[in-house]
This record gives structure tokens, sequence and C-alpha cells, in this order.
């Protein structure tokens, strides 16, 4: 073999396992809030946002609290170090980032999923029963 | 009816496509000149089915036929024509019927353009590349398998379900369900059609390869490609481009790129694209490395169609904020995905044997060398990002519900790559124009320019905190850059000012590079009080009711009504006013936010807006969203949002019970905007007490009113004895409306005089009785919340060199259009020689 092909060949291996490896490194998991606590590093848990129970700003600590069910079907708090994202009520899926303590998430990044407009019949059901409230 | 021509014509599209490849095929394999006659006929008739297809899907768009669903989903009647337009492709389906069109009218361009050698085959891959993207949108059903989804389906077929179409199946809703509120921009009309320009002018390339694999005619190919692979590029640039510039200026998405996979999809093609572009010219110049521009333009395409794949199946799923709609087009989508990678790739090695190899390989230190060794970073470059794009799929190698990967991980993959490029920029540039005896003559000639660019370095770091090594190397080599294209630029436009193209590219470039080291040094812009708190927090000296430290750092301001906060002890911020002003939406709020410059006491203001998205919202909970004010420097962005108000929450409380879209604009646009609305109608049973806005209001007992001081004509007569205190102030005052039954004209009536209140201002109205509990109504007629504090939450960031980077694009994009019209025109040369 050629010197310069034997160096082409150690640097795509070399070159593949520091960027897997890197990769690797960098991507989390998506776990749910038990998993979390136990965890207890920065992790993403995905879930729904509990619209039964209360949630709001604190203005004195800067806060933005709420309760979010994840996929597991359980419900905790999450505290979240930011404003409501804009697009809170509206999502069909939400993406908190951050460390579990307590029985208390700690987020410091939110993905809020957009809903799919392809099953929006809001407007048809509002148009079927416009009294009912 | 239109819907039934339009599905029609597309169906047919699709068949005519199919002939089109088949015939395209057969006229590459022989020679009979009547093959080719009869594929174009059937590409013509295809796409003017599109055509028609397209204009009629347009009709039912601007009629607001909301039977059909594409139209209810996208659609409503109070939107304006440039964003019925847009909303043809604002779905999936129509975008890919406008990516059809694109990749037409590009094939049409291709049918007169291009030699008889190459003519057939190219419109084979042409065709087939459109025969794929129509299948995803004929809708039909064969052998119980569904293909594609139609545009022209009907509302009451995907809402089957609801009872509403169950009762009646002809039911035609009123109103569509609106183009998401996010996408009523401007932005909106232009950016996704250069997106699918590029797209379809990107197929150009590709086609070329594999017909040169085919044909065994390894290097012309590039003489015609070469043109259309830096116009896809250019295209893709602008569209990158446009996206940065909506998302930074308009979607407050923080800033002008995120990773965002749908990003990343038209980044990468745009990379491997320059690639090929490098690889092509050392082809040109001395007929070598036709492997890499084979491969490259292969991958430039194929990884369109990768990332297509990747936002369009569902894949992504929650990676992405904004990746499409499922449409339950996997399969399909992965067919297309893998008959483009196998058959490029597959060409490719079968043809890998016979392709041109270099007798002698080139030396380390030529331009050949140096060009291709760019090219392979570029290619690099592509490859991390694709990696990283690929966490979906790649990820489960390392965790069974792999997250996207963090940014970082992005930004330190590219960062060393994009010093080498830079530098490698300079060195190709020298070697390619001039001829070096030696490497003591070369480094002579590259003395000044580094030196020039050393001391602008040195200087850069002096005088800004740039303190990182890694940051002063990057920092460097795109200075060099800059400062070395400069130099050829300078010496070419006295030699020959057409061909300056690629070091204006190159300049363009360079000065992008410096622009993305402004974002390592975004901050957020706090008052003395939040920044202390922050650092508190950050030596975990903060702790939480329960003892544990906070970990959690804060980046907005709270700004009462004129009372101004010093920020970044720098300006002076005062919250001004707020007006609902309905400017460009039903209830969009502007902030006034004034800014004194403390040092210079230069002073200005800006206006962020706050609106609802009905559109987007359900009745009864709003969503809002925000559209950021930018003071745009020279040096530096001021990047401001407000993140909530007491407005909004007034607003929010008044609209809550609105049940309806429309009742939810109505309110918006009430005159009583803005106020606090509750319920000025009280029932309340005596010796209770109930609560009002800030007042108690007690209903302690009945007064009979004695005949004597009777109402005329009354029949009966009450008095309620009420005592109103108000909390905050503990004024207290008493009032005693009256409620009487008259007989008047034959006709009993009831009166109830308004009793009005001395200390407060509003009056009381005693409307009613309830006979079985006793309970009555008052109307407190006028009353009036009192307003707390008027408050507002703002982000406020300083974006450094965001203008270097627009600046930078625009001088890439002038490059490339240079470079395009000189490689155009030497193409033309080229044909008319032959």
């Amino acid at each position: 073999m050629k010197p310069r092909v034997l160096i082409g060949v150690f640097f795509i291996i070399g070159f593949t396992s520091l960027l897997m490896w890197n990769f690797g490194n960098s991507i989390g998991s998506f776990v749910t809030f038990e998993e979390a606590e136990y965890k207890g590093v920065r992790v993403h848990v995905a879930g729904t946002w509990d619209q039964t129970r209360p949630s709001g700003f604190d203005n004195q600590r800067m806060i933005f609290t709420f309760y979010m069910t994840d996929n597991n079907g359980e419900t905790r708090r999450v505290h979240f170090n930011k404003p409501k994202p804009n697009n809170f009520e509206d999502a069909d899926g939400l993406v908190v980032m951050g460390k579990m303590r307590n029985g208390v998430f700690f987020s410091d990044d939110m993905l809020v999923k957009c809903p799919s407009k392809y099953n929006d019949s809001s407007n048809l059901e509002v148009s079927e029963a416009p009294h009912s409230f | 009816m239109i819907g039934s021509i339009g599905s029609m014509a597309i169906n047919l599209a699709f068949l005519a496509s199919l002939g089109a490849m088949i015939c395209f095929f057969l006229a590459a394999q022989s020679d009979n000149p009547i093959y080719e006659k009869i594929a174009s006929v059937f590409y013509g008739f295809k796409g003017a089915l599109v055509f028609l297809a397209s204009g009629l899907l347009m009709y039912l768009l601007f009629t607001n036929q909301f039977q059909y669903f594409y139209v209810y989903n996208y659609t409503s009647t109070d939107l304006q024509n440039i964003y019925l337009a847009a909303a043809y492709y604002s779905g999936q389906e129509g975008s890919f019927m406008l990516w059809i069109l694109c990749s037409f009218l590009v094939g049409l361009a291709l049918l007169k353009w291009t030699t008889k050698t190459y003519r057939a085959p190219v419109m084979f891959f042409m065709t087939m590349t459109q025969f794929f993207l129509l299948s995803m949108i004929i809708g039909v059903t064969v052998f119980g398998v569904h293909f594609g989804a139609d545009p022209f389906r009907l509302t009451s077929e995907v809402f089957a379900h609801l009872p509403v179409f169950q009762m009646n199946p002809g039911f035609i809703p009123e109103e569509g369900s609106g183009l998401n509120d996010l996408l009523r921009s401007p932005w909106i009309v232009i950016h996704p059609p250069i997106i699918f320009i590029g797209f379809a002018m990107m197929t150009v390339p590709f086609a070329f390869a594999m017909s040169s694999l085919w044909k065994r005619k390894y290097h012309e190919w590039i003489y015609p490609a070469f043109p259309w692979t830096l116009g896809a590029n250019l295209s893709l640039l602008v569209a990158i481009f446009l996206g940065g510039y909506w998302a930074y200026e308009t979607l407050s998405f923080g800033g002008y790129w995120a990773w965002d996979p749908v990003e990343n999809a038209s980044l990468v093609p745009w990379i491997l694209g320059m690639a090929g572009i490098h690889t092509m010219l050392v082809q040109k110049k001395s007929a070598t490395s036709h492997k890499a521009s084979l491969l490259f333009a292969i991958l430039a395409y194929a990884t369109i169609v990768y990332q297509t794949f990747l936002t369009r199946s569902g894949v992504l799923g929650e990676a992405s904020v904004h990746s499409f709609v499922d449409l339950g087009l996997y399969n399909q989508l992965l067919i297309f995905m893998l008959a483009i990678f196998l058959s490029g790739l597959g060409l490719f090695f079968y043809r890998y044997k016979e392709l041109p190899t270099q007798e002698k390989e080139n030396p380390f230190f030529s331009r050949e060398f140096m060009m291709f060794a760019g090219a392979l970073t570029m290619f690099l470059t592509g490859l991390v990002i694709i990696v990283g794009t690929s966490s979906p799929i790649l990820g489960r190698l390392f965790v069974a519900n792999p997250t996207p990967p963090e940014p970082s991980f992005y930004n330190q993959w590219t960062f060393p790559f994009a010093i080498i490029i830079a530098i490698l920029t300079v060195i190709t540039q020298y070697l390619w124009w001039n001829k070096y005896k030696n490497g003591e003559e070369f480094a002579g000639a590259i003395t000044m320019p580094t030196l020039i660019a050393s001391g602008i370095t040195v200087l850069a770091i002096i005088l800004t905190n740039v303190r990182q090594i890694e940051y002063m190397v990057y920092l460097f080599a795109a200075i060099f850059s800059v400062v070395g294209n400069g130099t050829m630029m300078i010496n070419m436009l006295k030699r020959n000012a057409k061909l300056i193209g690629g070091t204006v590219t190159h300049i363009g470039f360079a000065i992008l590079l410096i622009g993305f080291l402004g974002a390592a040094y975004d901050t957020p812009m706090l008052d003395q009080q939040t920044s202390n708190y922050n650092l508190a927090v950050q030596r975990g000296e903060v702790f939480d009711d329960e003892g544990f430290p906070e970990i959690q750092e804060i980046g907005v301001v709270l700004l009462y009504k004129d009372r101004p906060k010093l920020i970044n002890n720098e300006y002076m911020v005062t919250f001004r006013d707020v007006e609902i002003t309905h400017a460009k939406r039903p209830g969009e709020q502007e902030y006034t936010i004034h800014f004194e410059h403390i040092k210079s006491g230069r002073q200005f203001t800006m206006n962020p807006l706050f609106y609802p998205m009905i559109a987007n919202s359900a009745p009864g909970n709003i969503s809002w969203t925000v559209e950021p004010d930018i003071r745009t420097g020279l040096i530096r962005d001021m990047y401001l949002y407000v993140s909530g108000s007491s407005l909004v929450e007034r607003e929010n409380e008044r609209i809550r019970r609105a049940s309806t879209f429309q009742a939810v604009t109505d309110a918006l646009m009430d005159e009583n905007a803005g106020k606090a609305n509750f319920n000025d109608l009280l029932r309340i049973a005596p010796n209770t007490t109930a609560r009002v806005a800030q007042y108690n209001i007690t209903f302690h007992r009945f007064i009979q009113v004695p005949d004597e001081y009777l109402p005329e004509d009354s029949i009966v007569a009450v008095i309620a004895d009420i005592e109103i205190e108000n909390a905050d102030t503990k004024v207290k005052e008493k009032v005693q409306p009256m409620f009487a039954l008259v007989f008047h004209e034959g006709e009993n009536r009831v009166m109830s005089p308004d009793a009005p209140l001395e200390n407060f201002g509003f009056s009381v109205r005693f409307e009613n009785i309830d006979t079985g509990t006793d309970e009555i109504n008052l109307r407190l007629v006028g009353i009036e919340e009192h307003v707390e504090d008027e408050w507002v939450l703002i982000n406020l960031e300083k974006k450094p060199l965001v203008s270097t980077v627009w600046l930078g694009t625009f001088i890439l994009m002038f490059g490339f259009s240079i470079s395009i019209f000189r490689r155009w025109d030497e193409h033309r040369k080229r044909k008319e020689d032959e």
C-alpha cells in the first residue's frame, strides 16, 4: 500500500471515531421525570402541559411555573427560568431541558412543539356548537 | 368539480412523467430521434398539467372554497391576497407542487441548452426526480396501499369522523383555520420559492454527473453543469440568508441560526455544492479530480433528498421546532431517498475503475492538492452536520430516545474546519493565479498579507474582549483570508476584472466568519440587582425555600412604568408607554421603551411588539407572540423583545370568555381593549359581603318603602341597604338604591334608578330580586378596577457583529453572481465552438 493511502485510511478511521465519540457525548436521551430524578444530571423530558393545575409567572423570582405530565403519565412541577414561551398554550407537546431536584424540574430551556395543523378541527367543533358556553 | 379536475391533472402529470422518463431512457440508449421527440411531448404535457393543477389550487385558495381541505387548513377569509398566494406552498402538498414546477422550468431550460450528447440522459434524471415528487401528491390507492397526499382532497373526507360531517356530509365550513400567524410575514412570499429554485437547480449537476457516468463521457459534463451549480448555490445562499434574517428580525428565534434540522437541510447541500464547484474548477484547469467532482455533484443533490426525507417524514419528531406536518409519506420518501442514493453511488462505483485517474499524484504543495484539501474539508463539514442532524436515527446507536445534539457539537466541529478553509482560500488563490518556482518565492509573496493580517488581528484583540486563544486563531484566519484575497482581487482588477468572482466570494466568506464570532459574545443586558443575583447563583450562594442552592439565572428585566432602571451600567431604560394599535393584526400592542446612554446622553426609543396569534389559538386560550425591535449598529445590534406585561395579563383575562374566533377578534378590537374587564353584575344575598375589583360590597338588609314615599304609579318598592368599602383606601360609603314596580299606561314596568356614590366613581343600580332566595342583582355602573402599576418584562441583548454577517452574505452573493456570468459566457462560447 502506498503511504498516502495508509495515511488516508488512518485519517478516516481517526476522524470517524472522534466524530462519533463526540456525537455520542453531545446527545442526550429523552427520559421520564422519574429517570430524571434518579439521574440528577441535565436531561430532556418530553410531555404535555397539565392545564388543570395552576401555572403562572412569578415577577419576584422571574420564574414561570407550571405542571407537566411526562410520557409516562407522571406530573411534576416545572420551574422555567424565563417567561412563558410564546406558543405555550398552543403547544401539543413540550420538551423541557434541565435538572430534576426534589420532585421539581428546573428547566432553563424549552422546546415548544407546535401542533400539526393537520388534525386541527377546533374551528369545526365550534361552528358545530357555537353557544355551548 | 374543480377539485376532481385538479386531482386528475396531477394523476395525468404523474403518468406523463412516467412516459417521459421511459422515453428519455430509450432516447439515451438509442440513436433514434423519435424517442426524444415523444419524451419532450410527454414532458411538456406534464408541465402544462402541473401548471393547470397549480392554477386550480390557486383559484380555490383565492375563492375561499373551504370544502377543500388544503384551502380550509391554510387560509381564512381575513387573509390578504399575498398570503392567499403564499398559502399555495404553505403546506407540504403545495410545496411539493412548487418544487415540481421549479424543476420543470429548469428542465425546459436544459432541453433548450443542453448539447445532444447529454440531453436525453440528463432529462431522464430530471424527469425521474419529478416523477418521485409527483408521486407524493397523487393521492391514489392501489391494492390497498395509499400513495401520496392529494392537495385537492375534501375537508369532509379528512374529518369524516367528526359528527358534523356524519350528520351532514355536504357541510362546508364557513371559515378556514387560517394561516399560522408566524407565517403571516412578507418573507413567506419569497423565502420558499427561492429554496425550491435552489433545490431544482441542484438537480442539474446531479443529472449531468449521472449522465456522464452513463454515457462514459467523464469530462465535458462540468461545463454545462458548472453555471447551474453556481446558480443553485446562489439560490440556496439567498434562501438561507432570508430564512436567517426572518428568524432574527421577526420571529425572535433569538438569532439568525440555530442548527435546526430544517436550516441544516439547505446548508449541507450548499456546502457540498461548494465542494463540487472547487473540484470542478480543478478538473477544468488540469483535467484531474474527476471522481471528486462526480461524487460531490451526486451527493449535493442526494443530501437535499435525504434532508427532505428527514424533515418531511416525521422522523425528526421532537428534534425540530419547524419540521413539516407528517402526511404519512414515510415509505415513499424513503424509497425516493434510496433510489437517489443507490442509483447515484451505485453507478459511481460501477464505473469507478474506468474513471480517469492521474498518472502522477499532485505534489503536496500544488494548487490542485490545496484546492482538493479545501473541498475535502468542506465535505467533512457537511458530513459533521449530517451526522448531527441525523441524531434521531444515528443517536440510537448510543441511547434509546436520542435528543438532538447540543449546538456546541456543531460549533466545535465546524470551528477548526472554518479556520482551515479560510487559510486555504488564500494559499490556493496565490497558487492558482501565479507560478512560483519554489516555496521561498511563494513565502515571499505571502509575507505581506500575513504581516498586515497579523497587525489587524492584534489591533482587533486589543480593542475588543477576545481573550480565548482559539478565537484569536480563528480571527486571524478570517482576517488573513480577507487581506490575502483582497490583495489578489486588487491585482486581478488590473489584469482582467471578469476573473474576480472567486476572490470576492472568498472575501465575503471570510467576513461572514468574522461575523459568526460575534455570536460567541451575545450577552443579555441586565440591571445591577439581577446581575448580582446571577453572580451569587453562579457562586452557589442563593438558596431556595427548601435550602437547596438555586441553579437558575435570570435573563429578563422587570420595568415599572416611568421608573427608569440602569441597565448594564450603560443605559437608563424606561418603560414609557404601551398602546394597543391593531396595526398589523387585531390586538397588536406596541411598547415604547426609552433608552438614555448615561455617558454620552444619547437618547432613543425602541418599540417591540406583542400580539395574539388568533389563528393558532384555541378559543379561550390565546397564544401570544412577539416581534422584536432591533437597533442595528455597525459593530453590534441591540435586540429587544417583550416577554410579558400587565397589559397582556389584563387582555388575556378579558378575552378568556370569548368562545369563537370571531368573538376573540371582536373582543380584541373592542373599545374597552386594554381596560380591565370583569362582571359588573353582582348577585348577592342579604347580610353577605362580596368583592368586586378593589371594593367590598355588603348588602345588609331590605328596607320597605312606606306607602307615602312610593314613587308615582308604583305598586311596590323596596330599597337595598348597602355599604361599600374600598379595600385599598378603607374609605366607606353607604348607598340605598331602590327597586320599584310601576304600573304605567296599562303595563307593569321596573323602575331602578342609578344611585350614585360620592367617593367612588360609579353608581349602583338595583335591577332585580329573586323572591325565592331573597338574592338581589346589583349593577355597578361604571366601576373600574384600580390598575396596579403597569409593568413589562423585557429581554434585552447585545448582539455583536450581526451586521457583519449580513455584509459577508451580500459580498458572497455578489461574488457568486460575477462567477455565474463568467461561467455562463464560457459555456456558451464553448458550445459555439463545437
